[in-house]
């Protein structure tokens, strides 16, 4: 009875979601352009593990816009974090004959069957932040090793090349181990810096668990100056236990990502939390879009497209004003340009 | 609980009154043990300000503890608890931050909440007779759900945009951020003052009303305590009601602590929340649910927690750490109690 209501809800959820996105995609003809964009008959589907929580809103956003300035028509599925659907998903969108598919996150076991059933029909394919290992798609991924160098070149500048760190790490996931690269370079680089302690954990509620993780930390580390914390959730449970140890003075806080409550958060008064590196989660969606518009057009966009970050510091966001996300594209620049990466003169670039 | 069959073997051999002791207080010297190991290891970890950080850690799971306890106290199981703090925090951010009313209209509207679930779940148990373990399972899904319509499945933050474009005005209020975050004395957190009252009066209520013993009446036999004219529906009822509130209470805490609506939170609490009700049984050698012993059982798997982290022990030990104590627990439960009869 439970699985049956929670069905319900998730298909009227997903109904509203898709009927937003239809209204709002519709093709045009972009003159000019290669075929088949000139004539303004391209429908491209984006696959989507998940979309809730603020990178992947922000990243549908980006995709929309793109689609939208390129005159081709979207649609949309998600799987609601259920790898399965999204395999059958893909399958679905080759059914509906569209000229490219955007496979956004989820397992690479589950969705290499119906890729490659993709690519035997010629529906062209792009990758974002999942490795499918197929030569045929292009990869198009956050540059994790410059997000971590970004964080950890302002962590020397504040602090110099000799401090205490908390480390809060998970090994097994892509993203994390690219960064976790980057910090062993930096140790191995400057022995003065030393890691303290090494903590984590992904037990939800997330950021309330590292929190406790982090105050142990503190205790029994007085002399922690600088937690590198590469995941904004990590971040924000630091930021709580060092709060909580009254060191918001002492102690800063360096990491990866952003959204509008890490931005909140960075922003309060003492806030431990210096600085972060976070790819522009829209932009991400725009150079996806831009991938797999450049393929279907017979151009070659790389195997891999890389989308790179940008550093957000605390004082940054103080000096700016910066409310949220959206805020903040428009205030550093930096942060919003989405013309860079995977252009070709005849695409324009959405704003 | 003075128990009658530890008296009467009193005259026993060593062997089994040692046995005895170890029942009644293993675990109580299983937690003393543990903070003597980790004080010498790491001098840090008996400090004041540790001491009251795991405490901290503490309270919001043993509020759901509590909970569940007094669900286990008349016979049945609560799963929603979890999705209840998670609704309870889902809402207290939408009051402030979308509709920006302040601290008290979301504090009385996520406890209403909580107690209309309970009311569900008791509905779904007493009346249609769904078992419990079914009811409140289907319960918990529906509250995952329905918390995540409004927001169309969005985590709520102060400055966020709202799905129709426009940007949520509200904020947390100071008040209400202090639940989580304030210390009375500059010492003793508010989150582990709050959860100390209501365990003081979870334990006065089960143990020293009439309407308790009728919980544990009802939960030994349902039958017999229908038979002996106590009003069963409605006292399991009041059961269902009363632990969705404490997980709205510990919900609006962890808002209180993380200063933002996430809705992937509160979800896991539940495992952790039965855990400690479980090790709870074996404390004392009381075999049933009570409110100390669930205290003991949050309290033993936060210090160890705690200590483990001190020392640099890697992440994934701790569940196994959890899991290890929750086995020891049930053996002292029933292994050694059945073999000492």
């Amino acid at each position: 009875m439970h699985g049956s209501i929670k069905q319900f809800a998730r298909h009227c959820l997903a109904a509203a979601l898709l009927s937003s996105v239809a209204l709002s995609a519709q093709a045009k003809a972009l003159p000019g352009a290669p075929a088949p964009f000139d004539k303004g008959e391209v429908n491209i589907a984006l696959v989507g593990y998940l979309f809730s929580g603020d990178f992947p809103e922000a990243y549908l956003r980006g995709v929309e816009q793109q689609t939208e300035a390129l005159g081709a028509k979207l649609r949309v599925f998600d799987a609601r974090q259920q790898a399965a659907s999204q395999g059958e998903m893909i399958d679905q969108a080759i059914a509906l004959g569209v000229d490219g598919i955007i496979v956004q996150l989820g397992l690479a076991e589950t969705l290499k069957a119906p890729i490659e059933r993709a690519i035997a029909k010629g529906i062209k394919v792009v990758a974002f932040d999942v490795d499918l290992n197929t030569p045929q798609v292009t990869q198009v991924e956050q540059d994790h090793h410059a997000l971590a160098r970004l964080a950890l070149d302002q962590a020397v500048k504040d602090n110099g090349t000799r401090f205490d760190a908390g480390y809060v790490f998970i090994s097994g996931f892509t993203p994390m181990e690219r960064r976790d690269e980057i910090w062993r370079q930096l140790k191995q680089d400057n022995p003065g810096i030393v890691e303290k302690a090494r903590f984590g954990t992904l037990n939800p509620p997330i950021a309330n668990s590292v929190a406790d993780q982090a105050s142990a930390v503190l205790r029994a580390n007085p002399g922690i100056s600088v937690i590198f914390a590469p995941f904004d959730e990590f971040a924000k449970g630091a930021k709580i236990a060092v709060d909580e140890a009254g060191l918001g003075r002492q102690v800063k806080i360096y990491s990866a990502d952003i959204s509008t409550a890490d931005i909140q958060i960075m922003k309060e008064p003492d806030s431990a939390w210096a600085a972060t590196a976070a790819v522009n989660p829209q932009v991400a969606g725009a150079i996806s879009v831009r991938s797999l518009a450049m393929l279907i057009a017979g151009e070659n966009p790389g195997h891999q497209v890389l989308v790179p970050p940008t550093l957000i510091t605390r004082q940054q966001l103080l000096d700016l004003d910066v409310k949220n996300v959206r805020d903040l594209a428009q205030k550093l620049p930096a942060f919003g340009d989405t013309a860079n990466v995977a252009r070709a003169p005849w695409i324009p670039v959405a704003n | 609980m003075p128990d009658s069959s530890s008296v009467l073997s009193g005259a026993a051999a060593p062997g089994e009154r040692l046995l005895q002791v170890l029942i009644r207080y293993g675990l109580l010297w299983l937690l003393a043990l543990i903070v003597v190991f980790f004080s010498v290891v790491e001098p840090a970890f008996l400090r004041v300000g540790n001491l009251f950080s795991i405490l901290q850690s503490v309270s919001i799971v043993a509020l759901l503890a509590l909970g569940v306890t007094l669900t286990m106290a008349v016979g049945g199981l609560d799963l929603s608890i979890g999705a209840v703090a998670a609704m309870s925090l889902m809402i207290a951010s939408y009051v402030m931050v979308v509709l920006g009313w302040g601290a008290v209209p979301a504090v009385l509207i996520s406890l209403a909440g909580g107690v209309l679930v309970g009311l569900l779940n008791g509905w779904l148990i007493v009346r249609l007779r769904v078992p419990d373990i079914l009811a409140t399972l289907g319960s918990m899904f529906l509250v995952i759900g329905v918390q995540l319509i409004p927001t169309g499945g969005r985590s709520i933050a102060v400055g966020m945009t709202l799905p129709g474009g426009a940007e949520a005005e509200g904020a947390f209020s100071a008040a209400f951020l202090a639940l989580g975050r304030g210390r009375v004395w500059q010492v003793v957190p508010i989150p582990v003052l709050i959860t100390a009252v209501i365990a003081l009066s979870v334990w006065l209520f089960l143990e020293r009303t009439r309407v308790g013993r009728l919980f544990y009446a009802i939960g030994g036999n349902e039958q017999a305590a229908r038979l002996a004219g106590a009003p069963v529906p409605r006292l399991k009822l009041l059961a269902y009601v009363l632990s969705a509130l404490l997980a709205s209470l510990g919900g609006l805490l962890l808002a209180a602590r993380l200063g933002r609506g996430d809705v992937s939170s509160g979800n896991g609490l539940v495992l952790d929340a039965l855990g400690a009700a479980l090790i709870g049984f074996a404390v004392l050698g009381a075999k049933k649910p009570n409110a100390f012993g669930t205290l003991i059982g949050a309290l033993l798997v936060a210090a160890l927690l705690n200590g483990l982290t001190m020392l640099n022990a890697p992440y994934y030990t701790q569940d196994f750490v959890k899991g290890l104590v929750l086995v020891l627990a049930l053996m002292f439960t029933f292994g050694l109690a059945h073999r000492a009869r």
